[in-house]
């Protein structure tokens, strides 16, 4: 790793050209990070002086706030259907679109295209997709399918709502991780499968025997990038209904926000801040744990 | 083209009689098959496209008719009245300006710094190489929710609030790290003989960076570049913490504008001031979304 490509260099080259990125990348993202640690062990309002309350944030969190725990559960719940529906969609389509002989750019392309939109504009347009009065697109078409009885106002109910804010979300991306499977299924040996099926194997054979243990590390990398992505999930719940009705579709991050920016109670919002990045990291880490060992299965 | 290499030898039968070639009946099954892939394939694509289709064919409808009609319908009558409306209430004009500046501005730092970095670790090498890559890769994992606090603090510490600068700052320093790890993947393509070549002809680290190997990345800029516009032409998150003046907003602080006091909205300009935002960035992927493609598959498999 410390090979220099260059038969020369001295020192002051390096440090040249690396400490302008550092020191963005160390006074935008590192810094943060520390102070974040920081706050959290101390009770300010950002106006008043700082009172170091040692660890009594994080027993308030885990112990005497009801809506923390709310937000929690409701954000695994955003992570799972974002997963299944950008992670499963997207093998799923990748799959159907290997098999498909002419206009596979075309649907490359197009399949991706809402990746592109600002999440403004999907919120806006999800409130209307979602409406009850005037009559939105998804109960026109219960109506349609005979199925008048379920129309509701999807973002009103407390039963619906955090389904109703997290497939956006899912809608969204399920785009890009599409593109990246399809990509490693392309790279699957055809005489593999071809040599399988000729013994007998049936799909469902071939898919778990040759294609899913080749895809596997692209697999691991797809399934990293959706869950951080969907903990850190905050834009479409905070523009669609911020939280409510009650804490119905409250997220971790919306909990933290309105804590930091709505009550300015910045060191509590920073222990919550900690927490989340604290729960990427242990998702990064069951991941890698949970499909490593399916491999040596 | 790889089905159709697939094609003779596949099915599921192993029997003698089935087994032999050009059977008119496999052929026909596997047809079927096939269509029944594409059939399903195109269906999704339409749920998939639809929405932002029926976005563009609200922005045309008139106000009546879309109060009172079906949403599936196409409009009784076109009208570009939302467009008119859309540009009278708020600053689309400045607001993409606004989207513009900050998009240019973070791309400028994300291509320059994250090629430098790049260029440090990959190509001049240094002992602790490894742990810098390492505190790059936090970057990456660590949602940028963890900032905005901090920031926030630090930004009204220095005046920073409320500036350019407040929303180029981070967007730039979060995506640098993807941005280094793609440079330096395609530094590592670059034979250690065109240096060498170089070097002899006397030319230094500085030299050898602007002349030999910044020329040579500009692919990969491009692919840096329109990845990191979909995120940065479209953040929320920093601009909403960050700005407060009405001068400085960028497109989707914007498009808040248009709810109305007690949440009334006039969908059809609100819609005709969404179209006109996401066209910009529409039109660019649908020219350049080979790259894009490339880009965003580059970004995750070779990790």
């Amino acid at each position: 790793m410390s090979t220099s490509m260059l038969p020369s260099r001295s020192k002051t080259s390096v440090l040249v050209f690396l400490i302008p990125p550092l020191l963005l990348y160390g006074v935008a993202v590192l810094l943060p990070i520390l102070q974040s640690l920081f706050l959290s062990f101390f009770d300010w309002d950002g106006i008043t002086s700082l009172r170091f309350v040692g660890f009594d944030n994080y027993a308030r969190m885990f112990v005497g706030d009801d809506v923390f725990w709310t937000a929690f559960s409701n954000s695994l719940g955003y992570l799972a259907i974002c997963l299944i529906l950008q992670l499963g969609g997207a093998l799923v389509v990748a799959s159907l679109l290997i098999s498909l002989r002419r206009g596979r750019e075309v649907v490359k392309t197009l399949y991706l295209l809402p990746a592109v939109i600002s999440t403004v504009a999907i919120a806006f347009l999800f409130q209307r997709i979602y409406s009850l009065e005037p009559v939105g697109l998804l109960n026109q078409l219960l109506a349609w399918v005979g199925l008048e009885g379920l129309q509701q106002a999807w973002l009103s109910d407390v039963d619906t709502v955090l389904a109703a804010v997290s497939i956006p979300e899912g809608w969204r991306f399920t785009g890009l991780y599409m593109l990246i499977i399809y990509a490693a299924l392309l790279a699957v040996p055809q005489e593999l499968e071809e040599a399988a099926r000729l013994d007998g194997a049936n799909w469902w054979q071939v898919f778990t025997k040759i294609r899913f243990p080749y895809i596997r590390p692209v697999w691991i990398t797809t399934t990293i990038m959706a869950s951080t992505y969907a903990l850190r999930g905050f834009d479409i719940p905070y523009l669609l209904t911020n939280g409510g009705p009650g804490q119905a579709s409250e997220l971790l991050t919306t909990y933290m926000y309105k804590t930091a920016f709505t009550h300015t109670d910045y060191g509590y919002a920073s222990t919550i801040s900690v927490f989340i990045v604290v729960e990427c990291l242990i998702a990064v880490g069951l991941i890698i744990l949970l499909l490593r060992r399916k491999a040596d299965a | 083209m790889t089905a159709t290499v697939l094609s003779p030898a596949s099915g599921p039968s192993t029997t003698p009689e089935s087994s032999r070639p050009a059977s008119p009946r496999r052929r026909q099954r596997l047809n079927v098959h096939r269509t029944l892939a594409s059939v399903v394939i195109w269906l999704i694509v339409v749920v998939q496209v639809y929405p932002l289709a029926w976005l563009f064919i609200t922005s045309i409808r008139t106000e009546q008719d879309f109060a009172s009609g079906n949403p599936f319908a196409l409009p009784t009558e076109i009208t570009f009245d939302n467009y008119v409306r859309a540009f009278e209430t708020g600053n689309l004009g400045l607001n993409i300006l606004n989207s513009l500046i900050v998009t240019l501005g973070s791309n400028l730092l994300i291509v320059l710094l994250g090629m430098m970095a790049a260029y440090a670790l990959q190509v001049l090498g240094f002992r602790l190489s490894r742990f810098v890559r390492a505190l790059f890769l936090i970057g990456i994992i660590v949602p940028v929710q963890i900032a905005l606090v901090p920031l926030f603090i630090d930004y009204s510490s220095v005046d920073l609030l409320d500036t350019y600068q407040s929303m180029i700052i981070p967007l730039a320093a979060f995506s640098l790290p993807m941005s280094i790890y793609l440079f330096s993947s395609f530094y590592e393509y670059i034979p250690r003989e065109t240096y060498e070549a170089a070097s002899i002809d006397g030319a230094g680290p500085y030299r050898i960076f602007g002349q030999i190997t910044f020329p040579l990345s500009v692919n990969t800029i491009v692919t840096v570049v329109l990845v990191n516009s979909i995120f940065i032409w479209n953040d929320f998150i920093f601009a909403n913490t960050f700005v407060l003046s009405d001068g400085l907003k960028t497109i989707p602080l914007g498009l808040q504008n248009y709810i109305g006091a007690m949440g009334n909205v006039d969908w059809t300009a609100t819609f005709a001031a969404v179209c006109v935002t996401i066209t910009p960035l529409l039109l660019v992927f649908l020219v350049l979304n080979k790259a894009m493609i490339y880009g965003l598959e580059s970004g995750a498999t070779k990790g």
